[in-house]
């Protein structure tokens, strides 16, 4: 083929894919509404969501969604950019933590309609979620639909449980419950196998630090921010809901050192760490593991109250979309949460209680069991400075597992750098940083 | 139209694609990164960008204690890399130069890790750093000795770091001093030998005087790559432990996309490009006083 043939094969074939891809309306051919859904459901959780998203497309011609997955590394800023220049997509997902500062570039949405006439599909939420989402001022203005509740808990490894004495009346293995048990299976589980005089199996290693930290913030009483929106990261529950995690490491030895790789989660896979605070989204990656003796329980009760950390992903619109869309996005989200029991099985809770209540639920062992916190829970504080926040107490805890500085100072240092974001973004925006 | 005309109107034609790109994704970002750098900018707030002045260059330079950490760490990383990349590609250019037989399969060789994109060779150090499966661990275990935290430990992960870098770029800036060394003329070589300058003297006040505009050329434009280390520590560290190894860039980078402060974002952006300008200025006096 000459060089005026390929040009021709080439713009004969552009032409072609042009006509197939565009939107033309045929008259007397069915309109159909074509949406792009978001998320960041990069792991198992995503081929998931897919499978939900394929059968909303299949029972509903008229509505077609193309979903994207986008690391959520990425996914925030991705969208952030999108989202203000008006190119974002239709639909998208928004951890509950993130929600304030997205929601204040102004790009998203109310969506009270999709809970129903009078709201009644609020009911099935917990109030504290309804708040989240609730930007209103003077009446109702949810501004999205909680998909699930993330919470944190306890994986603990069924065996090692076991060989440490901690078996139910039924043979089962049993997890520890409060700040004793725990201490004594954690000590029970580790062992020097090898007789090298370093333990080679561990009671408890380091998951995510700041959430480590944060879920057994509130069971010491203590709080991120105060009501007015101030920071109190040197709360005196925050202080010792930390020192309790550094001591883990520093004076009970029960963790391997924050250096070594077989800390936290990898360890657990691998068999050679008992337990884990971590999310129960993480479940998705123990699935793929064979034999491995898993199981789920709730926090324990490290301090005098129980308590842990959980986010919710929330089911969001853009705005200024035509009706047609606007409508097709509705459609959507409620199937997702409609069938919110499907999601449940790539390893979350569902938000909503009709849900939560059926058989099918409750057959998930892990899923149930972290779900018997939703009652006491805590959720990120609503802050539009969230990122810079947990940037902090990151840094604070790492800190100060490390024993490179005490709880009290690490966290000292982190409320006053957080303060300083804080007046800045006040003072730059005018007015208070809270959403509402 | 004369001749001379338009060859110069075909010399323009030719630059036309070259200059639009230049002029979109260079000189504009620049001047709009100067702008950026006086206001307050932040993508969530509902308030439009306002000028606030130097505010943005005072808070980097006096109340930002990770502007600081973060100009330590991309200081730390120059001192570690550029030395010892310059060292050891000396070595193994002139390694490379005396060898009479396999010289091209060696420098090809040594070449190929630089051909993988740096994410490619940040995921497969990854994996060599692993402190449970690794590589490099499972050799010191073979030798009964102790595993490192190449990556978790604070004082261990900038030269984690470094030495990665390392492998990806040593081979080509040795190529470029290979090439160097084979433009010495021979019988300047020849000359010195007979006068008795052989070995460590023959390098030392022949082989490195010629060499001199080479290593310019190369410890200035290691320096500007130093100063901009990015990639590596994202993708291996993501900046830790305890922010060890976020350099300035990635706190751009963080500041501009994680925290949407394009404003302020910019004028750290400002801040790196009068050190890298600084440090090359005082590289060419320094260097150029010693070649004279």
């Amino acid at each position: 083929m000459g060089i005026k043939g390929s040009l021709l094969f080439l713009l004969l074939t552009s032409l072609g894919l042009a006509w197939v891809r565009s939107d033309r309306v045929v008259p007397g051919e069915k309109h159909v509404v074509e949406l792009s859904y978001w998320n960041g459901f990069t792991g198992p959780d995503g081929r998931t969501m897919l499978q939900m998203v394929r059968q909303f497309n299949r029972e509903n011609p008229d509505v077609q969604i193309t979903m994207q997955r986008i690391a959520w590394a990425t996914y925030y800023n991705k969208l952030m950019v999108a989202g203000i220049g008006g190119r974002g997509p239709e639909i998208f997902v928004m951890p509950s933590a993130m929600l304030p500062q997205m929601y204040r570039a102004g790009f998203i949405d109310e969506i009270t309609d999709v809970y129903g006439p009078g709201g009644a599909l609020k009911a099935q939420f917990d109030p504290k979620l309804i708040k989240i989402v609730d930007v209103g001022t003077d009446h109702e203005e949810l501004i999205g639909l909680p998909l699930d509740v993330h919470a944190q808990g306890m994986y603990c490894n069924g065996a090692m449980l076991k060989e440490a004495g901690f078996v139910n009346a039924d043979g089962s293995p049993r997890p520890p419950k409060n700040r004793e048990e725990f201490l004594a299976a954690a000590s029970a589980m580790r062992k020097d196998t090898d007789g090298d005089g370093q333990p080679d199996l561990w009671g408890f290693g380091y998951g995510q630090w700041d959430r480590n930290f944060m879920s057994l913030v509130p069971q010491f009483g203590g709080r991120l921010l105060d009501e007015k929106g101030e920071p109190v990261l040197d709360d005196p529950g925050d202080v010792q809901a930390l020192q309790f995690l550094a001591d883990l490491y520093l004076k009970y030895h029960l963790a391997p050192p924050p250096e070594a790789g077989v800390a936290g989660w990898v360890g657990f896979r691998q068999q050679k760490v008992g337990m884990v605070f971590d999310g129960v989204y993480m479940l998705g990656d123990l699935k793929r593991l064979e034999g491995h003796p898993y199981i789920g329980a709730p926090m324990p009760q490290i301090g005098p109250y129980p308590g842990t950390l959980a986010d919710s992903h929330i089911l969001c619109v853009r705005k200024g979309l035509p009706p047609d869309q606007r409508a097709g996005a509705e459609k959507l989200i409620r199937f997702i949460s409609d069938h919110s029991i499907i999601w449940a099985e790539a390893g979350q809770i569902p938000a909503r209680k009709d849900v939560r209540e059926t058989e099918a639920f409750k057959k998930m062992q892990v899923q149930y069991a972290f779900s018997q916190q939703l009652d006491y829970v805590m959720y990120p504080p609503r802050t539009p400075l969230f990122g810079e926040l947990n940037a902090q107490i990151v840094l604070a805890v790492e800190s100060a597992i490390r024993g490179r500085a005490t709880p009290i100072d690490a966290l000292r240092q982190a409320n006053r750098d957080y303060k300083r974001y804080l007046d800045r973004d006040r003072a730059d925006n005018l007015v208070s940083s809270e959403v509402k | 139209m004369t001749h001379r005309r338009s060859q110069n109107l075909v010399g323009y034609l030719f630059m036309l694609p070259y200059g639009a790109v230049f002029l979109t994704f260079i000189v504009l970002p620049f001047v709009v990164s100067l702008v950026l750098s006086f206001l307050e900018y932040d993508l969530t707030s509902r308030h439009p960008a306002t000028f606030i002045g130097f505010r943005n260059f005072r808070e980097a330079l006096f109340e930002d204690r990770f502007f600081w950490k973060a100009v330590g760490a991309t200081f730390q990383y120059v001192a570690l890399m550029i030395p010892a990349q310059l060292v050891l590609a000396m070595l193994l250019a002139l390694g490379m130069n005396a060898m009479t037989r396999g010289k091209q399969t060696v420098r090809a060789l040594l070449f190929m890790p630089g051909l993988l994109s740096i994410a490619v060779t940040a995921i497969l150090w990854q994996w060599f750093y692993n402190e449970e499966f690794g590589l490099f661990n499972h050799l010191l275990k073979l030798v009964h000795l102790p595993g490192v935290p190449w990556l978790s430990n604070l004082h261990v992960a900038m030269p984690s770091v470094v030495l990665m870098t390392l492998w990806w770029t040593v081979g080509g800036s040795a190529a470029v001093l290979l090439t160097g060394l084979q433009q010495i003329p021979a019988q300047i070589t020849e000359a010195a030998a007979l006068d008795g300058a052989n070995g460590w003297r023959g390098f030392w006040m022949i082989t490195l005087p010629m060499l001199k505009p080479v290593l310019l050329f190369m410890v200035v434009m290691n320096t500007i790559g130093g100063f901009q280390m990015f990639t590596q520590s994202l993708l291996l560290t993501t900046g830790g432990p305890e922010m060890a190894t976020r350099g300035v860039v990635q706190l751009i980078y963080d500041t501009a996309f994680g925290d949407f402060r394009l404003g302020y974002g910019a004028a750290i952006s400002w801040l790196l490009f009068i050190m890298i300008a600084g440090f090359s200025f005082l590289q060419f006096r320094i260097i150029r006083r010693f070649s004279e």
